[in-house]
């Protein structure tokens, strides 16, 4: 049940997880699956010091609560911006633009250098044709990058490039220490496509889909093409998709499959070809948006001067859709998106869509069924939710009625559907419609079904369990020419393999696997892909590509987007026969992908998702709905970044005497600090056999080793992670500073010095600063500001405790240097020096950190801050009497008033007293902070029922 | 034959439950052998809302939501079943398992598809994943050319006899392979081994979940709640009635037998986790107990 934002990374689980959504061409046919966030307590916590409140060992992030308000940060929202205005490209601005931008582009001709060393190899190439002239649809682009040269081409691309890592457009690859956050690989050359080639493309899309949708119906229906035959009982039965649950679903608006994707591949003929159908939660929409929005800023003047197709008219259609789906409120209806957590290899994408179609992103456990009806989990409470849309694979989706051993889904969402209170998208069981065994069988149910030809054909493939003998038969004789593939990817059946990659005794084995259980099989010809270019830096380089196109059902029809993600391989060689090298695209794999380009014939009419300028919009205010779950890494975001600022504030003022004076490793003010480290954890406690030496090696691993569990690279990571989490409420400034920080720790160079650790740590200290006045300064006051604000406060508040812990009450020897430290750290030494001049005593420090609630660093600040978050918490709204987590705020500020500081400092016992009072408020600190956790972040887990009746037998029993 | 049948299942929890989720399998199906004559279930404390339906496989299912904080879940099914025998199956004049298995294949069999047909329990299904492992141990019992039911009533006749009854020694994650391996289960994994070794051989079986009368020894008197729920299977064989007059010929491997009246379809699939008398996801809840009790008791007269 672990797993949750403040988990190191730990890989999902691969072996049965049936994702890899992006993972494509000639190759296995699941998508949009979930990854199984990190199962089991197994992960290691970002520890951190003994604090009496630590990061939970890594909760689920958690489901149930009650709460308020959602806030919005206003940046936050997506602008989809398209950079022409205007619906025709107006001659005059567009040189003037150029002018502007590009004053010193070289005159055309001498950047013909572009296209020069391109030479693809045998095959289908989209850029040049058989007798290598340049393909008539390519000549816009061309020429225009032509003008701009590669020097310029080169710095756009390198910006753009930036642009991506710095909005951390990201794909999480499984099985890779570094996967998790991969930036997206993208190219600088579209792919692109004459109008004409995509209607007909468009056309057999629709009619594919319109077919996958009609077979479903009759599926999870009548089954009267089985009972026909026209559909083997083993095309439905053997494959997993078919959900039993699922039998005589309603499906609101008669559809299952809303939104359908299918990878194309052209092969040497010029014909694009369907190498596999999604049909459950298509990836890559997002993507193919994200491409289009950095290709047409990375090359305005091409993009406008090739009349591109806009993408958004295939969003509008998606939203359009959706909300014509919804059971109720079909003027204003719920819709989210569920995805299945950011460990999943597209969760980026998942965020992107949810803000760009401005729908709620949750996760499982932000949603509860109850009475039939789904609803979203809110501080404020629930509210109903009329629309999901999926990106969790089907059997995820509800742990009561599909799989069991799965916490992602929403329990009793089967139940919520088919009573018809909510809209799944696609429908619970669409995943069935992914068979490749169909594939071979859709020309004869296209002609049953609809009367007409398969547009869109599929790569020529045979299903082992139809007609067994002949299809075996040819599958021995043509192995070396085919990929077999198992019809699903999660089964037991195992991974395409490619026939010309095989010795003999591995065919042997093979060909006897299938002949025990052919229907399990499809073998597919091995196509050769046709190639695009890609930008190499200096010119254009080919690589074998696929596109992955999309679909979405609209009131009586599919409308196809105009545009695809295309995807391009790893590596050039695209000769799959010569060099028995298989072809694989996949973005699992290092593959890349590309814009794409859908060219017009005519003028390219503005569509956007933003509201026309001047459409009244209603006013809002800190929505209501904020999940409980994105409050809780809220929460956690304002601690770990509090935590970091501490640490990098000890840290630094270590460096700073180390770097003074070599000898002061021994000296009193270095002492002070490590006492402080290890009070607040980072240090372990005191060894009688620690020598200096080893405890300045110790120190400058804190810095550095990110495999310190208290150190500072481990602390940002947990900053990194709890932010990742809530990618989608962050703006892209916010997540600049937070990406930034994350990369530039890591070990210490050879060389380095002390100034190199100090420039370094100050860095830090200042990003961080930036970050916290990001949470100050561009959060709107909602719950979710209060839940973050809370976390850094209490953060605060013990991290000063233990200072003063640490330094003056268990530092009596050495008063002075304790003080010295105190003050630096605490960043309160300019303060103080300028209301005490320069004497230092205990009591006037101790006033400053720890009872003027005017110091924004002394632990009475925090406290008034705490006390004012919590009475404004929506719980405490409707209730007489003040809550646990009010009175023990309200009980340390007033204790805090009310303590002398003089007392505390001076006279017999004082640092007794002292160490009692700092005691006594840590305690209750941490009191407050599970209380908070478990009133409004942590609560009731799904959990699976015990083990109903055990199936015990009546073993013993005489019959 | 007559039968009441009491099934309680109590679950107790250390922590308030918020929201449970059920869904069960606890009224026996009507066939052409059983009838059920009545079927009442209660639930306390009372749900939100409740459903019954048939599932995909024929069953009544039922499906109810308990949305008031509980300590305690009390699920009590009561029915009253009227049983009765076709004549035990002729075992030696069912055809060939290899003509069953290749018309299965095929597609060719005769009479063609129909709903619930053996086609549909052929495949691998979430706990009975087909295994050469599986076909291995069958092999023994399908010689060729041996008629179909005389092999699996052989291979149910060697389960019983390989496999050691032992409640406990086994849990919901066992699987499949391991009790193969280890050789020690209840009734649901002898169903399941049984299920997997005809399957693993390209032949159709149904996982069957109900109850079964115990009769205690004599001068014993029967314990109240001693009972409990059962679980068996069935195979598909051209050619004859079969337990329910549907052609599945029912075979109980835990007491190695041919389920007659005194066997008491509740359901069918594919293996218990389409069947389960009781699942549920409950918010909360913490520790729990759980504590089932059945009675199946002969109701006097006719």
């Amino acid at each position: 049940m672990a797993s949750g934002p403040l988990l190191p990374v730990d890989r999902p689980k691969d072996g049965d997880d049936p994702g890899r959504c992006m993972d494509a061409v000639q190759h296995d046919q699941s998508d949009g699956a979930p990854s199984q966030p990190p199962s089991g307590p197994g992960a290691p916590l970002p520890p951190l010091p003994p604090l009496t409140t630590m990061p939970p060992p890594a909760q689920q992030p958690p489901p149930n609560l009650p709460s308020q308000h959602q806030h919005q940060h206003p940046q936050q929202q997506y602008q989809h911006q398209h950079p022409q205005q205007h619906p025709q490209p107006q001659p005059q601005a567009h040189l003037q633009s150029q002018q502007r931008m590009h004053p010193l582009s070289p005159p055309s001709g001498t950047a013909a250098k572009l296209l020069d060393g391109y030479a693809p190899p045998e095959g289908w190439d989209e850029l040049r044709d058989a007798q290598g002239e340049l393909r008539p649809h390519w000549r816009g682009l061309t020429g225009e990058l032509e003008r701009l040269g590669p020097a310029a081409l080169a710095g756009r691309w390198e910006h753009a490039l930036r642009l991506i890592r710095e909005n951390g457009v990201t794909y999480n690859v499984y099985g890779d220490p570094q996967g998790l956050d991969r930036p997206w690989q993208l190219d600088a050359i579209p792919e692109v496509i004459p109008a004409r080639e995509w209607e007909g493309v468009a056309l057999g899309l629709a009619q594919r889909a319109h077919l996958l949708d009609l077979i479903l119906a009759d599926c999870y229906g009548p089954q009267r093409l089985l009972r026909e035959g026209l559909l083997p009982p083993a095309a439905v039965f053997a494959h997993p998709g078919f959900l039993r649950a699922c039998h005589e679903l309603r499906v609101p608006g008669g559809h299952r499959l809303h939104l359908y994707g299918a990878d194309l591949v052209r092969g040497g003929d010029g014909r694009w070809r369907a190498l596999a159908d999604r049909a459950q939660a298509p990836s890559g929409a997002g993507y193919a948006l994200e491409n289009r929005i950095v290709l047409s800023r990375a090359l305005p003047e091409a993009y406008r001067e090739c009349r591109v197709q806009r993408l958004a008219s295939f969003f509008v259609g998606l939203r359009e859709t959706l909300v014509r789906l919804a059971p109720r409120n079909r003027d204003n209806p719920r819709i989210v998106l569920l995805t299945p957590g950011p460990y999943n290899e597209t969760y980026f994408e998942h965020a992107y869509l949810a803000r760009y179609l401005g729908y709620t992103l949750v996760e499982g456990g932000d949603l509860t069924v109850r009475d039939d009806c789904v609803f979203l989990k809110t501080l404020g409470g629930l509210h109903p939710v009329d629309v999901v849309l999926r990106r969790l694979d089907d059997d995820f989706c509800d742990p009561l009625e599909l799989r069991n051993d799965s916490t992602l889904g929403v329990a009793g969402l089967v139940q919520a559907a088919r009573a018809g209170n909510v809209a799944i998208v696609n429908a619970l069981g669409s995943g069935l419609a992914q068979n490749p065994a169909w594939m071979p069988l859709l020309p004869r149910l296209c002609r049953h079904l609809l009367g007409e030809d398969l547009r869109l054909e599929s790569v020529p493939s045979w299903w082992c369990g139809l007609d067994v003998a002949t299809t075996l038969s040819h599958v021995a004789a043509n192995l070396e020419h085919l990929v077999i593939k198992p019809i699903s990817g999660a089964g037991a059946a195992g991974e395409p393999v490619f026939g010309n990659q095989l010795s003999s005794a591995a065919k042997t084995a093979l060909l006897a696997r299938i002949a025990a259980r052919p229907f399990a099989y499809i073998a597919q010809e091995q196509v050769r892909l046709s190639t695009t270019p890609v930008w190499t830096g200096g010119g254009f380089s080919p690589r074998p590509m696929t596109l992955r196109a999309f679909a979405v059902a609209t009131r009586d029809a599919y409308a196809v987007m105009p545009g695809a993600l295309t995807r391009i391989a790893a590596a050039p060689g695209a000769r799959a026969t010569e060099s028995r090298q298989p072809q694989i695209v996949s973005m699992q794999r290092g593959g890349g992908s590309k814009d794409t380009w859908v060219l017009a014939d005519g003028p390219v009419p503005h569509v956007t998702l933003l509201r026309p300028v001047g459409a009244p919009v209603e006013l809002k205010r800190g929505g209501i709905d904020l999940p409980s779950r994105v409050a809780d890494n809220l929460y956690w975001l304002g601690r770990y970044g509090e935590r970091a600022e501490d640490t990098a504030r000890l840290l630094r003022a270590g460096v700073l005497r180390l770097a003074d004076d070599p000898g002061s490793l021994a000296g009193r003010e270095f002492g002070a600090l490590v006492r402080a480290l290890r009070q607040t954890g980072h240090l372990p406690a005191e060894d009688e056999d620690d020598d200096e030496q080893d405890i300045g090696a110790r120190f400058l691993a804190l810095i550095h080793d990110p495999a310190l569990p208290c150190g500072l690279p481990a602390t940002l990571r947990g900053l990194h992670r709890a932010a990742f989490a809530v990618r989608d409420r962050l703006s892209n400034d916010t997540w600049r500073i937070v990406n930034h920080l994350d990369q530039q720790l890591g070990r210490r160079a050879p060389g380095a010095q002390l100034g190199d650790d100090l420039v370094l740590l100050n860095r830090v200290v200042v990003e961080l600063a930036a970050l916290a006045a990001m949470g100050m300064e561009n959060t709107t006051r909602g719950p979710g500001w209060r839940f973050l604000d809370i976390g850094r406060r209490l953060e605060r508040a013990l991290f000063t405790c233990d200072l003063l812990r640490a330094l003056i009450a268990d530092g009596a020897d050495h008063v002075d240097a304790g003080l010295e430290v105190a003050l630096d750290v605490a960043d309160s030494a300019i303060t103080y020096r300028s209301r005490y001049l320069t004497t230092l005593q205990t009591a006037p420090v101790l006033d400053l950190l720890l009872t003027d609630a005017t110091n924004p660093r002394a632990v009475a600040f925090q406290l008034a801050a705490i006390a004012e978050h919590v009475a404004a918490l929506p719980r405490a709204a409707d209730r007489a009497l003040p809550s646990t987590e009010e009175r023990l705020a309200f009980g340390m500020v007033a204790r805090l008033r009310l303590a002398d500081p003089q007392t505390l400092a001076i006279g017999e016992g004082a640092n007794v007293r002292l160490a009692t009072f700092i005691d006594g408020l840590a305690n209750d600190l941490g009191t407050l902070s599970d209380t908070i956790a478990r009133v409004y972040l942590s609560h009731l887990v799904s959990n699976p029922a015990p083990a109903a009746t055990p199936p015990a037998g009546p073993g013993g029993g005489e019959v | 034959m007559r039968y009441r049948i009491r099934h309680t299942t109590t679950y107790q929890y250390l922590e308030p439950v918020a929201v449970s989720h059920n869904v069960v399998h606890l009224a026996p199906r009507d066939s052409a052998t059983q009838r059920c004559l009545r079927h009442e279930l209660t639930v306390s404390p009372g749900p939100a809302v409740s459903h019954e339906r048939r599932d995909y496989f024929g069953n009544r299912v039922g499906s109810f939501t308990v949305q008031d904080h509980h300590r305690e879940l009390v699920v009590r099914a009561t029915s009253e079943v009227e049983m009765r025998t076709l004549a035990a199956p002729d075992a030696a004049a069912t055809p060939a398992w290899e003509e069953v298995r290749d018309h299965l294949r095929a597609g060719t069999t005769p009479g063609g598809f129909l709903p619930l047909g053996p086609e549909e329990f052929l495949h691998d299904s979430p706990l009975v994943p087909t295994a050469v492992e599986l076909a291995a141990y069958a092999a023994p019992s399908f010689t060729p050319g041996r008629p179909l039911l005389a092999a699996a009533i052989d291979l149910n006749h060697r389960i019983h006899a390989d496999f050691a009854y032992a409640s406990g020694a086994t849990s919901v994650t066992t699987t499949l392979a391991e009790v193969l391996e280890r050789r020690v289960g209840v009734c649901q994994d002898f169903a399941q081994v049984l299920i997997g070794c005809m399957r693993s051989l390209g032949l159709p079986a149904v996982y069957v979940s109900g109850y079964l009368e115990t009769v205690p020894p004599p001068g014993v008197e029967r314990l109240v709640g001693a009972d409990a729920s059962h679980a068996w299977a069935a195979v598909h064989c051209p050619g004859v009635a079969g337990t329910h007059g549907d052609g599945w010929v029912h075979l109980d491997p835990t007491n190695d037998c041919l389920p007659a009246e005194r066997h008491i379809t509740v359901a069918i699939g594919r293996d218990f986790s389409d069947v389960s008398p009781i699942k549920g996801m409950i918010l909360g809840g913490g520790a729990h107990r759980v504590a089932v009790a059945v009675d199946v008791i002969p109701m006097a007269g006719r």
